[in-house]
């Protein structure tokens, strides 16, 4: 898969990401997430620029579509650090309808904060306004979201925090699995008895019915999740309309996929339909 | 030894007797064991006289486990071993069922048990080894571990519990100063490989990442066991100065650098008995434990077996592929409950896929067809993919190579006609 900088374009011809600490916030397969918005682009004869920003590195004039992905709370505490610089230009480009897709820490470090174990509050960078706290039993299991925007969503869903969104639209609801707050039905396995164990606060667990689940934050051009498998794998329409919202805003719109596109994407429906069909959960 | 004791050994022995007939070992004799006497592993493990030595890690086990007791072999000692797999505590117990006389007693010198990282803490307390080698924290099995950082703590539980040594691979990012980061004293052994050989593996050691505090660099440690030259299926040790050379599963490092700890584990066991040329000796007599680097005979052909049974172990077995296998199978199922870290894989050696199969095929397909590797066909029914495969024109090469899961390398195994199973209760 190519790192994708074609420098002999200038930056206005070509679509930029920003990858935000892609070796700290990179466990599990989540690079892969922009190396497939990389090739969907490239495929239908986009030229792409990545800048992966790790740690001091100065940040690009010109930014198309940011990503951040997931790591463990040792890497939220290595990179939490450098949200003061990063948090005004970023909150910027959200500003400016830049989408954005974060997931797992990287949306939890993007919030207003994360509430720790231990009680410790990390601030984050006020991208997206929902705070963490790290609490209740861990939900570790397959995952899936009905979005009215892009139908069945499939992922892999492994957290030990709630998110809270407020009133804020989430990407959708949670057919399998437990979503943003404590909650019950099927997947969903952090029972009550368990939370109470955990030693959870009341303001950090909304215990929500199987209907009301939901998952992430999906408000204009910013969506976060704890979808992960990396979540463009298996929901390529996510990814093409992350590309869409960002050639939008430059005025152009996405060429159609080609043939070598349908056929990943074929592929990718079953891999929807399989783990859609019989989701398990440990 | 207890009534208890004795009562175990026999219900677990007819329990034992009656799964062999049902066809294939099991965990379940030792479950029983257990559940008559629950201190059945300390009252049989804890009389052998030379004590326990604990292997555990990410990626290696089973192979270590398997190298250093042929090395304590050679050295005359009578070794009590769990098989490959067996490594929780119902595997262990299953073990001790089928060699323990009925009084309770086994009869060995010493033990070398390989023991899961989940478990270790909580087992090794039990069983208070001499000797603990810890080989790698790598990257595996997230939807049971969470983070490395876990794992990383349930290792220093395990190291804690080393009354006697403590034997540590240097390369690692998080075992080269483990030991000055636990409480308590214990002689401290290193093994490693040397700097040109880890910089020319493609991906050095595939060590998990290491964030935080300031810390030793991986390599810094000075080994007494160090790897300084690789062949094909080959390398040379460098033990206290002498070289040696050792016959390995298959090519890699990685097997490189579980012999390295085999040698530093049995040198720091037997002192002034230690002899490195033995270790030449031991190794070369070995016969692969399964799915690592194994290689079996079906009609005629040869089938090279890769186990993917986390990032670090398929991406280092794929870096030892001398070239482009000719023709590839894949299966991959449940047992890998989230294969994210797929996009993680450099699958640079793969000119293509025959076939790919299990439950989480497609997911593998798709994976593929991003990195621009040609796939055949995706068929979730394991034994018509596996037919299908087989039906291939014979490869030039004369082998053909699957690479499995570990689920799916027991179940192909046996679909394969190799009926005898290994220890059981790998979780």
């Amino acid at each position: 898969m190519s790192d994708a900088s074609d420098t002999s374009r200038p930056a206005t011809e070509r679509l930029n990401i920003l990858h935000l600490f892609p070796r700290t916030l990179g466990m599990n397969g989540e690079n892969g997430n922009v190396d497939i918005l990389v090739h969907r682009a490239e495929a239908r004869g986009l030229s792409v620029n990545v800048k992966r920003y790790e740690d001091g590195d100065s940040l690009p004039a010109a930014v198309d579509l940011v990503f951040i992905g997931s790591g463990p709370v040792s890497a939220q505490l290595e990179t939490q650090p450098w949200l003061s610089v990063l948090a005004p230009p970023l909150r910027a480009l959200a500003a400016h309808d830049v989408p954005f897709l974060a997931v797992g820490a990287g949306f939890q470090l993007l919030g207003e904060s994360v509430t720790l174990a231990d009680g410790t509050v990390l601030a984050g960078a006020g991208v997206f306004p929902v705070t963490t706290t790290v609490a209740g039993e861990r939900v570790v299991g397959d995952f899936v979201v009905s979005s009215p925007v892009l139908g069945t969503l499939v992922g892999f869903e492994n957290r030990g925090s709630y998110v809270d969104i407020l009133d804020a639209a989430p990407i959708g609801h949670v057919v399998y699995g437990r979503g943003n707050v404590a909650a019950t039905g099927p997947g969903a396995s952090a029972g009550a008895a368990a939370i109470a164990a955990s030693g959870a606060t009341a303001e950090g667990t909304v215990r929500v019915a199987p209907d009301d689940r939901v998952e992430g934050y999906w408000v204009g051009n910013l969506v976060g999740t704890h979808l992960h498998g990396p979540v463009l794998a298996n929901n390529p329409a996510l990814a093409d309309w992350l590309l869409t919202a960002a050639l939008a805003r430059r005025g152009e719109t996405l060429p159609p996929a080609p043939a070598s596109l349908a056929e990943i994407d074929r592929r990718a429906s079953k891999a929807r339909d399989t783990i859609a069909a019989a989701p398990l959960s440990e | 030894m207890g009534v208890r004791t004795s009562a175990a050994v026999a219900v677990g022995r007819a329990v034992r007797v009656a799964a062999r007939l049902r066809g294939g070992g099991s965990a379940i004799p030792g479950t029983v064991a257990l559940r008559i006497a629950p201190r059945f592993l300390e009252d049989t493990i804890a009389a052998i006289p030379r004590g326990v030595v604990a292997v555990s890690g990410s990626n290696g086990k089973s192979t270590t486990t398997n190298m250093l007791a042929a090395i304590l072999r050679e050295h005359g000692l009578k070794v009590f071993t769990n098989p490959s797999g067996g490594n929780l505590p119902q595997g262990i117990a299953s073990s001790v069922l089928s060699q323990v006389a009925l009084n309770g007693r086994l009869d060995a010198d010493i033990a070398i048990l390989e023991v899961d990282e989940g478990y270790g803490p909580k087992l090794t307390k039990l069983l208070k080894p001499r000797t603990v080698l810890l080989l790698n924290i790598q990257i595996d099995q997230l939807n049971r571990y969470h983070e490395p950082d876990r794992v990383v703590r349930m290792l220093e539980q395990v190291a804690m519990t080393a009354t006697t040594s403590l034997i540590l691979n240097r390369d690692d990012n998080h075992l080269v100063d483990m030991d000055k980061r636990i409480p308590g004293s214990r002689e401290v052994a290193f093994f490693g490989a040397s700097a040109e050989l880890i910089t020319g593996a493609a991906h050095g050691v595939a060590s998990a990442d290491r964030f935080g505090d300031a810390h030793a660099a991986a390599g810094t440690r000075e080994a007494a066991v160090t790897v300084t030259a690789l062949g094909d299926s080959s390398a040379t040790l460098s033990i206290d100065g002498q070289q040696i050379d050792v016959r390995l599963p298959a090519r890699g490092l990685h097997y490189a650098l579980d012999a390295a700890g085999a040698a530093a584990t049995a040198r720091s066991v037997l002192g002034a008995d230690f002899r490195p040329e033995k270790v030449t000796s031991a190794l070369g007599g070995l016969t692969t434990v399964y799915g690592r680097g194994e290689l079996l005979e079906v009609d005629g052909e040869s089938i090279e077996i890769i186990m993917m049974k986390n990032p670090a172990s398929l991406q280092l077995n794929l870096d030892s592929l001398e070239t482009q296998p000719e023709q590839v199978f894949m299966a991959i199922d449940e047992g890998t409950p989230d294969p994210s870290w797929i996009y993680d894989i450099d699958l640079s050696s793969l000119s293509h896929v025959d076939v790919i199969t299990g439950s989480k095929a497609w997911q593998f397909a798709v994976r593929l067809g991003y990195a621009g590797i040609p796939v055949g066909t995706v068929d979730l029914d394991v034994r018509a993919a596996v037919k299908q495969f087989l039906a291939l024109p014979r490869p030039a090469s004369g082998r053909k190579t699957m690479i499995l899961n570990y689920e799916q390398m027991m179940g192909i195994r046996k679909i394969l006609g190799f009926k005898e199973l290994e220890g059981g209760g790998q979780a």
